[in-house]
């Protein structure tokens, strides 16, 4: 055997064991049995389901994407089944011993609550991820992300809501995540997930107009990962919850930049559209990574970024 | 309809890259455990050739008919017709025989055969889209499928001797008469329609070209499927970019739902 089978990968994220630090994001796996065709999911440490409100939801006309340097905008505004359909139809979908966390966004905070009552004692939910940061949904998503105290009410009523493991998704379209992330700690999360797409614009020069219908859209992709990078490594040093680093991951390499910057686990997002196994090469490249520079357990790399002048 | 079949990621060969016409390529490619394809269904090709490390910039695949395949003891090439039109397709210009593209497919649902006559209804790249439905439907009964093709200019049409050498009956239609009648080739339908209203048309191409497709299509009580070109980022259901607005309310995605659709269920005025 080689020495890659002497890693140990598994990690802790928010009290939801993993069986390695490697998630997908939500949005971009679907309910995940889209991936069946490309990827054992019991390979990755687990995935981040589409995010859920109340009813079902029609998101916008299109066109909803657009292309950007090394990245792309979205505007879907949260198209999804709904969490009911989610449990009854969704989960038992899935093969067993496959790690589900559920996200969960709403426009109201008692709406945000209720679904994460639907959601509380679902045996196949590991725990909830609250969008608080979608950039693109007028009557919510970036108000809650964008203001402390309104982020605060709805981490507490989210909070009385479940026992369940409870991270928080955080907006980057902030002056300081650090005050996010220390509301999101006094609140009672069990940790944070940063960061969601970037609020963009993209124009179409020879029509005049915005590409998108809904003229702003999230850019996500290898383009924000160095602004993502910078937001683990500060909200890192502001709370003690555990974080789960995302924004632009393509390859392990990307992968461990964010353990090195803090984060205890990550999400693959965009990459899944172009790449459909990619979390599980992911997986490969940190155990690889890790036989090479001598690292036993996966944990050691976390926060191990050396900022000290030589 | 049978049930497609799973569809693969893999990095597929590329066998030979030729230039045809103004600004049409055609791609073959060697793809291992390809597992066949049905008419109308997609790839996402990679914008390029991959190199040592993935390219992120352009970063999404681009949804491409296959043409057709061959298969030989066990492996399988496929052909695919683009244009090149963006960043994207000028790097796939740049490929040469061994270098490797990303290839996740075949995705979608193709078009449903009729049992009777049809109507192939095809501009600028959408032609790439009916070859193998005008091959299989020419190979069940000789004669039932007549396919009208349409591009800018002679220069611009892609694919006209494949179909020529199908021996299927065949119209063109060239904006400036390079080739063929000059002018539209929803005309060459409408005259087509006017001789036999009981064929089923398929078409595509061009948004505003399918949609006088399905009007003309209408108009005459014919049936009519069309298979839609939105962008998208994926190509198997999870990025939801590619909505189409349905007639009846909500969105269909083209990549799962599609790409074909029964034209009179698409709400064309809200398609971009």
């Amino acid at each position: 055997m080689s020495a890659d089978a002497d890693v140990d990968l598994r990690v802790e994220l928010a009290g939801i064991p993993l069986r390695n630090p490697v998630l997908t994001a939500s949005g971009t796996f679907g309910y995940g049995t889209e991936f069946a065709p490309f990827l054992d999911l019991r390979r990755i440490g687990g995935f981040v389901a589409k995010s859920l409100t109340l009813e079902p939801r029609r998101g916008n006309p299109p066109p909803r994407i657009a292309e950007a340097p090394s990245g792309m905008l979205n505007a879907i505004s949260l198209e999804n089944v709904g969490v009911d359909a989610f449990v009854r139809e969704k989960l038992p979908a899935l093969p067993d011993g496959v790690v589900v966390i559920a996200s969960i966004f709403e426009t109201e905070i008692d709406r945000y609550a209720e679904v994460a009552k639907r959601l509380s004692g679902v045996g196949r939910v590991a725990g909830l991820e609250l969008n608080a940061s979608c950039p693109h949904v007028k009557s919510g998503g970036i108000e809650f992300g964008q203001n402390p105290a309104v982020l605060a009410s709805l981490v507490r009523a989210v909070r009385r809501a479940t026992t369940s493991p409870l991270l928080v998704k955080l907006s980057p379209n902030v002056t300081d995540i650090r005050e996010m992330a220390r509301v999101c700690e006094g609140e009672g999360a069990d940790g944070l997930s940063l960061i969601n797409s970037v609020q963009a614009l993209e124009v179409d020069v020879e029509r005049r107009r915005p590409v998108l219908s809904n003229i702003l859209g999230g850019l996500s992709g290898p383009a924000i990962r160095p602004i993502a990078l910078r937001m683990v490594w500060q909200a890192r040093s502001a709370v003690k919850l555990p974080i789960c680093g995302m924004g632009g991951i393509a390859s392990a390499e990307d992968a461990i930049k964010f353990l090195l910057c803090g984060a205890t686990a990550v999400q693959v997002g965009t990459q899944n559209y172009l790449e459909p196994a990619a979390a599980g090469a992911v997986v490969d490249g940190i155990r690889a990574y890790c036989a090479r520079h001598g690292v036993r357990r996966v944990g050691e790399l976390v926060g191990a970024l050396e900022t000290k002048r030589p | 309809m049978t049930q497609p079949a799973l569809p693969i990621r893999t990095l597929a060969e590329v066998v030979s890259l030729s230039a045809e016409g103004a600004s049409n390529y055609r791609l073959t490619l060697r793809v291992d455990g390809w597992p066949g394809f049905e008419p109308g269904q997609f790839a996402m090709i990679s914008p390029g050739p991959q190199g040592a490390v993935p390219r992120s910039d352009p970063l999404l695949p681009r949804p491409m008919a296959v043409y057709r395949e061959r298969r030989e003891n066990g492996a399988a090439e496929i052909e695919i017709l683009f244009k090149r039109h963006g960043r994207g397709t000028a790097l796939l210009t740049g490929c040469e025989p061994g270098d490797r593209v990303a290839l996740v497919g075949p995705l979608g649902r193709g078009f449903a055969l009729p049992s009777g006559r049809a109507l192939l209804v095809a501009g600028g790249t959408g032609i790439a889209s009916v070859y193998e439905l005008a091959a299989r439907l020419h190979a069940r009964t000789r004669g039932s499928a007549r396919v009208l093709l349409g591009a800018r200019s002679a220069a611009d049409l892609m694919g006209a001797s494949d179909f020529s050498a199908l021996g299927v009956p065949l119209e063109i239609a060239t904006e400036d008469g390079s080739l063929g009648t000059r002018g539209l080739v929803t005309e060459l339908l409408e005259a087509a329609l006017a001789r036999d209203a009981e064929a089923h048309v398929f078409a595509c191409g061009p948004t505003r070209m399918m949609q006088r497709c399905a009007e003309i299509a209408e108009a005459r009580g014919a049936t009519c499927s069309a298979s839609l070109e939105n962008p998208m980022a994926c190509g198997f259901g999870v990025c939801l970019g590619c909505a189409a607005p349905l007639r009846e309310g909500g969105f269909a995605l083209v990549c799962r739902d599609g790409p074909v659709f029964d034209a009179r269920a698409v709400a064309w005025e809200g398609l971009p």
